[in-house]
């Protein structure tokens, strides 16, 4: 890997967030993560001071995403990424309590890349996070464009 | 207008009615009768003229004798004799004529009678005198004729004949009288008659307007009610369907936002058994190299002892409760989110065989009914249009209940059967299980109650899914059983449904 990927967390939980880096850690994850607790935030700094995304042309981005946000959904921000030129070939982690069909469908028309469902039993969610670690290991991460 | 009203005036229009038939058959009878007497009256009138006619006629001809006869005498003319004799001639006819006109008043019989006798003796005096003037004895003749005028034979017959007129007038006078008061009557009846039927004729016709008014007003108003009462029902309705469109938003996202909590307690809890692990670890370590025990093989886990190993229990007991209610939790939870999704779920209407689709059921439930010592039989079964897949929901919980509830040791038995009745399809689940006390009929339709015995694995879902999806369906389901008795599920639905049936129960 010639650039290291950011980790970015857009969760509103930060006891969720904990839980999801302390997994991703023990999966021998060690990359940099840029936690947020709201959308307005994470949108402010993946589009950058000028809004277009500029700032992160050349960055290897992976971007884990709640869809219930307290100020927007996740998906108004899955959206917001994959239509602007610079970001949207970073992959899209959503990560949520939904497990409703109909969701997650949209989801993957929108351009989400995996959908992972929080399970209330912590073997599987520790399993599933790990397993995105090995998710992470073996991608190839391109540099946005 | 009340039905009480409402009759006394169908009943008022009714008499009216008959009374109106009754005045005009009764004119009509009055008016033919009046008619008849009036003629009668008036044959009577025209009798009497006629009666008159003829006594004037006979004194007519006596007289055209009696002149005949002087002329006679005086000239002995023969055609004075022959216009006498005529005038004799013509007498004897008159006389019957007029006897056959008054034979039914014993009055004139008698005047008549004396008249005919006078005449018959001036007859009898005109032979006389005859006679003498052939004789060629003129003087004693008209001696005689003298004689005969001034005896009372000629005023005698006046007298008569006067006495017949007067009576005949008198008749005339009565039978015109009456004549005229039976006109006047019958004309009397008549105008009355066809007063009073014009009279009723104007009350039906205003009490007729007057109902068909009463009546346009009634559909009038029936109309507007009935638009009101679509329009109502349709506000209900829509109402109705927004107050569950509520329900269902706030069940799910109530449901899924407690989730959210839930993985922080799950997760944190089980950090906390990770963190455990490490204390007591330590803490055991720690307590060995105080008491200077030899430290344990390499790898081997440090025990703990007494008090620490207590606390130990103690600490996996709570942590062991916590996660337990969790995990009940999640599951009420998750149960709840899958309500509200089926609650959201189209229905689809397809013809559906439900004895092949029960036949499936029992196939894929077949290991358990092995397992459970059970026998499933299942009777010809209608075809019906429904949702296929709220059938299967339906059918599997409700035989899966049966298989699930056995009385242990003794060998199952369920039979499902059907019979239609007016457009429904009454299916029946019955079994031979450990039956449900009265008391709990109610509450096994309730969403996570059960009933009896607790011993088998369940959250109290299904019979209340069951039941909301067998209301979906335009049905009605029931329990009859008795602890011990096994049990039986009567489920009605309609044979035919279709989508509007499901909007207008929604």
């Amino acid at each position: 890997m010639t650039m290291p990927v950011t980790i970015i967390m857009i969760e509103d939980d930060e006891g969720h967030a904990r839980l999801i880096e302390r997994n991703i850690r023990r999966s021998g994850v060690n990359n940099e993560i840029k936690p947020f607790t709201n959308g307005t935030d994470a949108v402010k700094y993946l589009l950058g001071a000028d809004g277009t995304g500029l700032d992160h042309k050349g960055h290897a981005l992976l971007i884990l995403l709640d869809l219930n946000l307290p100020d927007m959904t996740g998906i108004d921000i899955l959206k917001m990424v994959k239509q602007n030129s610079f970001l949207k070939s970073a992959p899209v982690v959503i990560l949520t309590t939904t497990d409703d069909s109909q969701e997650i469908k949209r989801c993957y028309e929108l351009g989400c890349n995996v959908y992972i469902t929080k399970p209330v039993n912590y073997e599987s969610f520790a399993n599933a996070i790990r397993q995105l670690g090995l998710f992470f290991s073996v991608i190839q991460v391109p540099p946005a464009a | 207008m009340a039905p009480e009203a409402r009759r006394r005036r169908t009943l008022g229009q009714v008499l009216l009615l008959s009374a109106g038939f009754l005045v005009l058959v009764a004119v009509s009878t009055a008016s033919v009768l009046l008619v008849n007497k009036a003629r009668s009256d008036s044959a009577w009138v025209v009798h009497t003229v006629e009666a008159e006619n003829q006594i004037n006629a006979l004194l007519l001809e006596v007289r055209r004798a009696e002149s005949a006869a002087r002329a006679y005498l005086l000239t002995q003319g023969q055609e004075f004799l022959n216009d006498h004799e005529a005038a004799v001639a013509a007498i004897g006819p008159v006389l019957d004529k007029l006897n056959a006109l008054v034979v039914d008043n014993r009055a004139q019989v008698e005047n008549l009678a004396a008249l005919r006798s006078v005449i018959e003796t001036r007859l009898s005096q005109f032979d006389r005198e005859r006679l003498l003037v052939a004789r060629g004895d003129v003087a004693a003749a008209i001696a005689l004729l003298r004689d005969a005028r001034s005896t009372t034979s000629s005023k005698t017959m006046r007298d008569a004949a006067e006495a017949m007129r007067l009576e005949e007038e008198r008749l005339l006078a009565l039978r015109t009288a009456n004549a005229d008061a039976s006109q006047q009557l019958a004309a009397i009846v008549t105008i009355t008659g066809s007063a009073m039927v014009v009279v009723l004729a104007v009350i039906s016709v205003l009490l007729v307007r007057r109902s068909t008014r009463a009546r346009d007003d009634a559909e009038a108003q029936l109309r507007e009610s009935n638009l009101n009462l679509e329009a109502t029902v349709d506000e209900r309705t829509a109402d109705l369907r927004e107050a569950n469109e509520e329900i269902q938003r706030f069940a799910y996202i109530v449901s899924h936002d407690l989730r959210s909590p839930l993985v922080n307690i799950m997760g944190f809890t089980s950090e906390l058994d990770e963190l455990r692990n490490d204390i007591f670890r330590r803490i055991a370590t720690l307590a060995r190299a105080v008491s200077a025990s030899p430290p344990p093989a390499e790898g081997a886990e440090p025990e703990l002892e007494g008090a620490d190993k207590q606390l130990s229990e103690d600490f996996s007991e709570a942590l062991g409760f916590i996660k337990s209610s969790i995990a009940k939790m999640d599951r009420l939870i998750t149960a709840i989110l899958n309500l509200t999704r089926e609650g959201r779920r189209e229905f689809v209407p397809v013809r559906i065989d439900t004895r092949e689709l029960i036949e499936q059921i029992v196939s894929t439930l077949a290991h358990q009914a092995d397992e459970a010592n059970t026998t499933i039989r299942v009777e010809p079964l209608p075809a019906i249009v429904s949702d296929r897949l709220a059938l299967e929901q339906i059918f599997s919980n409700l035989i899966d209940n049966a298989i699930k509830y056995m009385k242990p040791g003794v060998p199952g038995d369920i039979a499902i059967r059907a019979r239609t009745k007016l457009g429904f399809a009454i299916f029946e689940v019955t079994d031979n299980g450990r039956g449900i006390d009265p008391r709990d009929h109610q509450r096994i339709f309730d969403l996570f109650r059960r009933a009896g015995t607790q011993d088998r694995p369940g959250q109290g879902i299904g019979l209340a899914h069951v039941r909301a999806l067998v209301r979906r369906l335009g049905g009605t389901m029931s329990v009859a059983s008795e602890l011990d008795q096994g049990s039986t599920f009567t489920i009605t639905l309609p044979i035919n449904w279709n989508v509007s049936n499901r909007n207008s129960d929604r």
